[in-house]
């Protein structure tokens, strides 16, 4: 029964192409660790260098937003610097049509959604040449307004994915919601 | 002044400021658990080196297959100091050395290029 139960979770991710998948505590040291695996698995699978290094980018761009911005630490409620390095998120990479698919998710407060979707809206609608203006932009400017990084993470990814990111949001209760983050490369 | 050399580490880049030979070089990868903290003490030497240089010559190679996000503004704030420094009458040559497999790292080093108006900005291959 034990080994049936993990086996079918086993079984539903492998089903979706996901070859890794995370759920749990998150901590730069995991990044260090799991960025490790993952380097390993696609040099296993004679990815090309381009396509390496882009999903690692994206890997660490994800994980260091969930690091910094997912609003779930292990006190639950609690927001605070003595949690900082340590909040909780979902992170997926699999393979679809192709494509290395990198999933990245994690709480936020509701009143968070409306700043997110306009700016990953914006990105998301942009071509390689307005992403490059765009990261130019954001590397000079100052951090935007709610952001503890150089404003840049969404930007990176989108450039180093091969198709526009997508993204969405469900409420989890009145005060919080699941924000998910989909890159494809 | 002494130079300044820190081994490479699994996130953080090799740096190796040779001040006698004026040639300073970072390389290698760069996704640090703290930029900050990594960084500052660099842009410390640095900014000692480049007050001392005067109108001397100096050549700064970035040899780098990886930088994060926030990597990637801390370049930002080196390059803008190499700048300075030949602006005030240095000769700074920049090196950005790119993996031809990555042309996003090739796109990236035209970026900080395209900044650069006193120091002089080249662009190749990694050998090998």
């Amino acid at each position: 029964m034990l080994a049936r139960e993990l086996y079918d979770i086993r079984s539903i991710l492998r089903k979706q192409g996901i070859i890794f998948a995370y759920s749990g505590y998150v901590t730069e040291a995991v990044l260090s660790g799991v960025g490790d695996a993952i380097k390993q698995k696609l040099l296993f699978d004679d990815a090309d260098t381009k396509t390496l290094r882009s999903v690692f980018a994206v890997f660490v761009e994800q994980m260091q937003n969930m690091i910094r911005y997912s609003v779930e630490t292990p006190k639950s409620g609690v927001i605070e610097p003595s949690y900082s390095g340590i909040r909780y998120g979902v992170l997926t990479i699999g393979q679809e049509n192709g494509d290395y698919v990198i999933y990245a998710g994690n709480l936020i407060q509701r009143s968070d959604i409306k700043r997110l979707r306009e700016r990953l809206s914006k990105i998301r609608g942009m071509n390689k040449e307005e992403l490059r203006a765009l990261y130019k932009e954001r590397l000079r400017g100052d951090p935007e307004e709610g952001s503890k990084g150089a404003g840049l993470g969404f930007v990176e990814i989108a450039r180093r994915a091969s198709k526009p990111i997508d993204f969405d949001f469900t409420d989890v209760d009145d005060e919080y919601a699941f924000f998910t983050i989909k890159a494809s490369v | 002044m002494q130079n300044l050399s820190i081994p490479a580490s699994a996130r953080t880049p090799a740096i190796d400021f040779d001040f006698g030979k004026n040639h300073l070089k970072l390389s290698g990868e760069s996704y640090p658990e703290d930029v900050t903290e990594f960084y500052n003490p660099v842009f410390s030497a640095l900014d000692a080196y480049l007050a001392a240089l005067g109108q001397g010559s100096c050549r700064f190679d970035f040899e780098l297959i990886y930088l994060n996000s926030s990597s990637a503004k801390a370049v930002m704030m080196l390059m803008d100091k190499l700048e300075a420094a030949a602006a005030k009458g240095a000769a700074v040559d920049v090196y950005w050395f790119y993996d031809k497999e990555d042309d996003t790292m090739q796109e990236l080093g035209e970026e900080f290029g395209e900044d650069l108006e006193n120091a002089k900005f080249h662009l190749e291959k990694m050998s090998g």
